[in-house]
This record gives C-alpha cells, structure tokens and sequence, in this order.
C-alpha cells in the first residue's frame, strides 16, 4: 500500500514537473495594439494554443497582433487583407514577412508609426527574447513602405519608437 | 538478341519523340527569325526566344531583351530566391510578374499575360511582347516583319485650382521636331514614337480646352502631334518631368499669378548659334506675345551691364556677378545637355561679348554676348558644364549673380523666370537668398535650410477628400520659403515641382551596394542629400497625415536624433497657436529622412487629411499660410535669425 502510494506521489510529482516546464513562453502571451491616439499601447492577452516553441509563438503573436484586437476595441488597425507570411526567429532577431496589403498604410506617418509600434512591442516583450525585428513586405527588405517613412530595412526595437 | 518489329516500331517512335522534344524549342525558335523583330532602326536578335501562346518567351538576361530594355531606359530585377521579377521603367513604373501565375500588375494595376513566367536556370522567361507593350511598345506587322513602336502611352491631365498640369509620357525619351506655340495653343511633335491615345474634351480643368493627339507617318517612323488648346487668356509653361520620357505641361487660367511669370520677358530674344538649337529640346523659347494678363509688379527700362566680374566661388563653385545700371527681367534655361544660359532682356553690353575657358569650377565655358535687335536688346550669359549641376540665381538691387556650384542640380524645371532690381522675385525654381550660397558657412553657422515637401511625382502621399498630400506639401513649402527667405535665410527645396526627386549617382550606390529595394532607399537619400551636402543649418520636411479613424486630427512634429528635440519642442510651440490645430505633440519615430539627415531636422505632420475638420482647415489657402508662419516663426526662435547667427558663431 505505501509503495502504491509513493508510486502515486512519484508520478504526480514528474507529471507536475514535466508540464509545469514545458511551456517555455507560458500558456499565454500579451499582445500589443495601439490606440487611436497614434501612440499609447494597448495590451491584451491572448492564449496560445498549441503554439509552444519560440518561433511558432512569435508567429501565433505577430498574427494575433495584425489581425488587431476585437472589433469592438478602438486601436489603428492594418490595413484589411494585410497577414503575417512567416516569422523566423534567430537570435534575439525575428525576421517578419508580412503581405503586401500592409502597403496601405504608408500614407500619412500616422499609420504605419502605430502598426509597427504595436508589432515590434508585441515581438520583443520578454518571455520570447527578442529584442529587435527585421520587416519584409512579400519576401522583399524595402526600405520603406512605398510613399511610407518609417525606415524598414533595418531591425525595429522598442527604442525606435 | 532478336527484337520483334513492334519493338522496332516503338524504338523508332521513342527516337522520333525525343528528336521532337530536342528538335521543337530549336524549330519554335526559327520561327522567330522567320518574323524578324525590328526595332528602332535595327534589327532585334534574340539567343533564345521560344513562340508560346502569341507571345515570345524571353529571357531575362537574353542580349536582345537587355538591349532592348537598356534602349528604354528600363530595369529588370530578379533573385532566383524570389517569385517576383521587377521591371521598372524609365519613368519609375514597375511592372511585376510572379513565377508561375499569369496575371502581373502594372503600377499596381492586375492584368493577364498569354502564359505565366518561369523560371529557367538561374533566369526567368517573361512574355516579351506583354512587357514591351507594358512599357509603351507596340508590336505592329509591316511588310511581314515586325516592328516594335515606341508609343505615347499616357496622356494624364491634373488640376490645381488655376492650373493644369498636362503629363506626357512616351517610351522613350521625348524629342519635339518644332513646336508651334502662343500663349493659348501648343502643339508638339514628337517624332519616332505613335500612339493610340485619343482626343480629350471634357473635364480638363479651367485652362485648357481641348487636347488633341494626331498620329501620321509609318509603322517605322511615326510622329505623334500632340495639340493643347487653352482656354482664352491662359498661358502655359513647359517643364521636365520626373524622366526624360515625361513632358509637363502646364496651363494657367489668366487669374493664376503664374500667367505673368511665363510672360515676364516682353521680347523673346533669339536664341544665338553658340547656345544651340532649341527645337529639340523640351524647353520652349519665351512666347513672343506678352500674355494678356501680363501685369508683373516690373518697372523695368533698359539697363546696361556696367560691370561682369567671372571669379572662383566656394566649394570649387563659379561665381558671376553682373552689375546693372537699372532693373531688369530675366529669364533662364536649363539645356538637356549640360548647358544654362540666362537671358536679360532690355539690357545692352557696354561692349563686345567675350568667352572664357575658367581653369576652376565646374563649369567648361562661360559665354557673354548681345543678342537681339535695336528694339529688344537682351544679353545672354550661358554655360556649358561638365554635368547638369546646379546654378543659383540671387538678384540684387545692384544686379545679379549667378552661382554654378559642382552639387547636382536640384531644379528640376527647365525653366524660369524674375526681376533684377530688388523687387520680389516672380518665378524661377531658384531660391534667391540674401547673400549668394557659396558663401554661407557650413554648419551650425550656416545660412542654408532645407524644405522637404514630402512626397511628390508617382508617389502622391495620402489621398482623401479631394485633396492630394504632395499638392499641400508644395504648397506650405513654397509658402514657407518665402518667409524664411524674408528673415534673410538661404533655402533650398528638395523638389519645386510634382516629381520624386532623386539623383543618378543615388540610384546607382544604392544598386552597387546591394541594398534591398534600391530604389525607394535611393530616393528618400536624395533628399536628405540636399541638406547633407551643403551640411545646412535646419531640415524641415512638410508631410500630411492619414489615419484609418477618422477621429484622429491635429499636428505631429516627429523627430529621431537627440538633436532635433529641442526643434521640434520650438516648432510645435510656434505652429499650434498660429494654426489653432490639436496638439498632438513631439513624437519619436525612426522616419527616414530625419534619421539620414545630419543636422537638426523634424518632419511636420501639419493636419489629417482623414479628418473632416482638418480637411476643412487644409482646403483654405489662409490655414496653409498659417502653418508655414507658424513654422518660419519656430525656425526663429530656435536659430534666431542667419545674420545673428552667423555673428554668434564667430564669436
């Protein structure tokens, strides 16, 4: 009976182990969109799903954060259609490639200035340690959206903005 | 081993299959030297062109596709990593194919070719005549071969309150044969290029009436005449356009300020052997009518040229200071290759012309000759340079002085026009200053600032409600150079008309270097140039803003490096109260061109033309007056005034 018994307590105990370390970047991550005053972030918390390892979260984060928050939530938003084609993590750099749709924010610095704020902040808060992002539109480095002005072809950090 | 003859039979056929599938490209491209390519004047051979689907499967970096490409001044871009091929012709249209799918976009716009490209090697195969009718080139049958026309392929026409511009655009470089002109009526020939274009009648804006585009000679030599009827009383000007396969044109309604400024001079002066013929060219002798508006604030008699001294400037510049005895009008032109000449109407040589050779500068000939009759006496003085370099024109009480720096010219107008004589200046893409340019010390001492009017040419900002951000940048930009020239500063702009400025060498470090995307890059270093190369004092680009919430209004002033915080805090002090728009503050952001500038710089983003109630403010012409005071006001009280600074620094 005892030997059942710390048999029992040993299994608990490795299962309680195992599964409280193995989601690294926890079970949930914060994600970043900003209000409509161009400049003040707001964050929201959204579960991961199976998403576990660092370079699926960052991409379960970077789309969460283009895709916007709930409808019902005032924040500068990406231009419609605009998605997230991949997210490489190397480092402490994350290399985001996101759809051509994004474009459509170039005109006025207004925009593009929120959008990005909200991607770079939502790519390097802590857990997934990144601290800067690389921007590409289709597959391509640009150096700016066209007609934008905010310099994309090389890394964003939160200090950029 | 015995084979039966099924077996041979089989043989025979699998040999003849592969025989085929060998044999067929090569057959497939015989038939393109059975129709003979022709273009301009020459035959165009390609080394490996397969027919497919009426059109012809080319190369990338086939010899005859590049020699096409580089007679039309295009650029093609492909990374065997990548799905997209980037063509990108002379006036900046990109045409965009993707490996595998049919459909390509032209300037953003979707349309289908015969047969999608693919990729072949390290190369792709792109449908040749879709892209060559992309770039204006029209396949056309003759005598059983084909010839490949250079077209007219866009007629655009834009109003501006009292003016509208005309943009032609060809592919390739425009050359007129003649131009027959008055102040109402323009008509051009451009030889060796057709069109398809039509007539235009309706909504042309209030200076022009009709336009007109009529095509005569052969499938091999065609001449497009382009006939522009302006409204009675209207004027028009010529300028270069963003590439030299672009022409603008623009009318004025007699009520434009502008109609006298085309018409200053009250005589056209010939143009002497020595300068070149004209006709050519894409600048338009000075009308030989005044226009019937014609009512500058001129009082200009004859004068002499007392004293013309040729001297060595700064920064290698050459320097001509003409002396007159009284004021005149002049007016100046930028030749299309390298040469300047400005002509000073009603004004006589005390004596003979002379020619000098300067060992300095950049400047190869210097020429001072009489031109005209007893009844219209004017003196010329034209350069001749080793590139298209920028000349300064800074009219005084006492004369005129003329500054050719070794900067690449800025000045994208061929064209301009003012007075001698201290009276304000009337038209010209030149920024007089107070004291010539060579000698403005660099620095925080210097005298020079940099007005950026954001965006410009194809690339047109934001556009809501009507208005069109690159309008109102130039606008408030114009408004403010006046008010800076005032509190004595030298200004330069990095673009005075509706183009995207960017220079060649720009262009090419940028493609040297491998930066991605070269040209966006390029084109926004350019205009930080501006301010780097002659290390101005100040850098202000002009910009409207957009928001996807309508709610969003008032004025931003953005700034990047430590030092451009405290001109942004002076400016946004200076430009709410005048403006009375929202404060919405100083911001931080890693925008380009205040980033790659190197001396104080902010980007003014001046209203939001997404909202209702700024766009209100941004329609009035007195709002836009307010934001350039406000902003001159803030240059003020941040660098004070040049002279006082420039006293500062020495001490």
């Amino acid at each position: 009976m005892v030997l059942i018994a710390l048999f029992i307590v040993a299994v608990g105990a490795a299962w309680w182990a195992t599964h409280r370390q193995a989601p690294a970047v926890g079970d949930s991550i914060v994600v970043y969109s900003t209000k409509v005053d161009g400049t003040t972030l707001l964050p929201w918390r959204v579960s991961l799903g199976s998403a576990r390892d660092r370079s699926s979260v960052a991409f379960y984060a970077a789309t969460q954060c283009v895709a916007g928050p709930p409808p019902s939530v005032d924040a500068v938003r990406f231009p419609a259609g605009t998605h997230v084609r991949a997210v490489d993590v190397e480092g402490t750099t994350a290399d985001v490639d996101l759809s051509p749709e994004v474009d459509a924010s170039a005109a006025g610095g207004f925009a593009e200035a929120a959008e990005f704020k909200a991607l770079v902040w939502t790519l390097t808060q802590p857990q997934l340690g990144i601290d800067a992002v690389r921007v590409r539109i289709g597959g391509a480095r640009v150096a700016t959206l066209p007609g934008g002005h905010l310099e994309l072809d090389e890394p964003l950090s939160r200090a950029s903005f | 081993m015995n084979r039966s003859p099924a077996h041979r039979s089989d043989r025979a056929f699998a040999a003849l299959a592969c025989l085929s599938l060998v044999l067929g490209p090569l057959a497939a491209r015989g038939q393109e030297r059975a129709s003979p390519l022709w273009f301009q004047g020459t035959r165009l051979i390609f080394s490996h062109a397969v027919p497919l689907a009426d059109d012809l499967a080319v190369p990338t970096r086939d010899p005859g596709m590049r020699h096409f490409l580089e007679r039309l001044g295009a650029t093609v871009s492909y990374d065997p990593q990548q799905r997209y091929v980037v063509v990108t012709s002379e006036d900046r249209r990109s045409i965009v194919f993707t490996l595998g799918d049919p459909t390509y976009a032209i300037g953003g716009v979707r349309a289908r070719a015969p047969f999608a490209p693919r990729a072949d090697g390290d190369d792709v195969d792109l449908p040749f005549f879709t892209l060559a009718r992309a770039l204006y080139v029209e396949p056309l049958v003759d005598g059983g071969e084909t010839v490949l026309q250079p077209r007219i392929g866009a007629l655009d026409v834009r109003t501006d309150g009292p003016h509208t511009s005309v943009s032609v655009t060809g592919a390739m470089p425009l050359v007129t044969d003649g131009q027959h002109d008055s102040p109402e009526r323009l008509q051009l020939a451009f030889v060796g290029q057709g069109s398809a274009l039509g007539p235009l009648r309706d909504a042309l804006g209030p200076a022009v009436s009709t336009i007109d585009v009529a095509v005569g000679g052969t499938a091999r030599v065609p001449t497009t005449t382009l006939t522009i009827a302006g409204t009675p009383g209207s004027t028009h000007r010529i300028v270069s356009g963003p590439a030299p396969d672009t022409l603008i044109i623009v009318f004025d309604a007699p009520s434009s300020g502008a109609v006298a400024v085309a018409r200053t001079p009250p005589t056209p002066p010939p143009l002497p052997a020595e300068v070149g013929p004209i006709g050519s060219a894409l600048t338009p002798p000075p009308s030989a009518e005044p226009g019937p508006t014609a009512a500058p604030p001129i009082v200009a008699g004859r004068a002499t040229v007392t004293d013309l001294e040729i001297a060595p400037g700064a920064d290698d510049a050459l320097s001509v200071q003409v002396t007159l005895s009284g004021a005149v009008p002049y007016t100046w032109h930028r030749l299309p290759d390298h040469r300047w000449y400005v002509d000073l109407a009603e004004a006589t040589l005390t004596g003979p012309g002379r020619e000098e050779h300067p060992s300095f500068g950049a400047v190869q000939s210097v020429r001072v000759a009489q031109i005209g009759g007893d009844d219209a006496p004017a003196v010329r003085i034209a350069f001749t340079m080793s590139a298209d370099q920028q000349v300064d024109l800074a009219p005084s009480a006492s004369g005129l002085t003329i500054t050719v720096s070794t900067a690449p010219a800025t000045d994208l107008l061929r064209a301009g026009s003012g007075q001698t004589g201290g009276a304000p200046l009337v038209a010209s893409s030149v920024m007089p200053g107070p004291e010539p340019t060579p000698s403005a010390p660099s620095g925080p001492g210097s005298r020079i600032i940099v007005i950026d009017p954001g965006h410009g040419g194809d690339d047109h900002g934001t556009e809501h409600n009507g208005l069109s951000e690159k309008a109102i940048t130039l606008d408030i930009a114009d408004r403010l150079r006046a008010l800076l020239l005032a509190q004595g500063w030298n200004v330069r702009m990095t673009r005075e008309t509706d183009v995207d400025p960017v220079t060649a060498a720009n262009l090419a470090r940028m493609r040297a270097d491998g930066v991605a995307n070269p040209t966006d890059r390029a084109y926004l270093q350019t205009r930080c140039d501006v301010a780097n190369d002659v290390n101005a004092r100040l850098f202000i680009s002009i910009h409207v803003n957009s928001a996807p919430i309508s709610s969003a209004r008032g004025t931003t002033f953005y700034w990047y490096k430590p030092q451009d915080l405290p001109f942004a805090q002076a400016l946004e002090k200076s430009v709410i109260p005048a403006a009375a728009t929202q404060d919405d503050g100083t911001r931080h952001e890693n925008f380009y061109v205040i980033r790659h500038t190197t001396m104080p710089a902010v980007l003014i983003e001046t209203a939001f033309i997404t909202n209702l109630e700024d766009v209100g403010l941004l329609r009035q012409p007195a709002f836009l007056q307010r934001l350039a005071q406000g902003i001159a006001n803030g240059v003020k009280a941040y660098a004070g005034s040049p002279a006082a600074n420039a006293v500062s620094q020495q001490q």
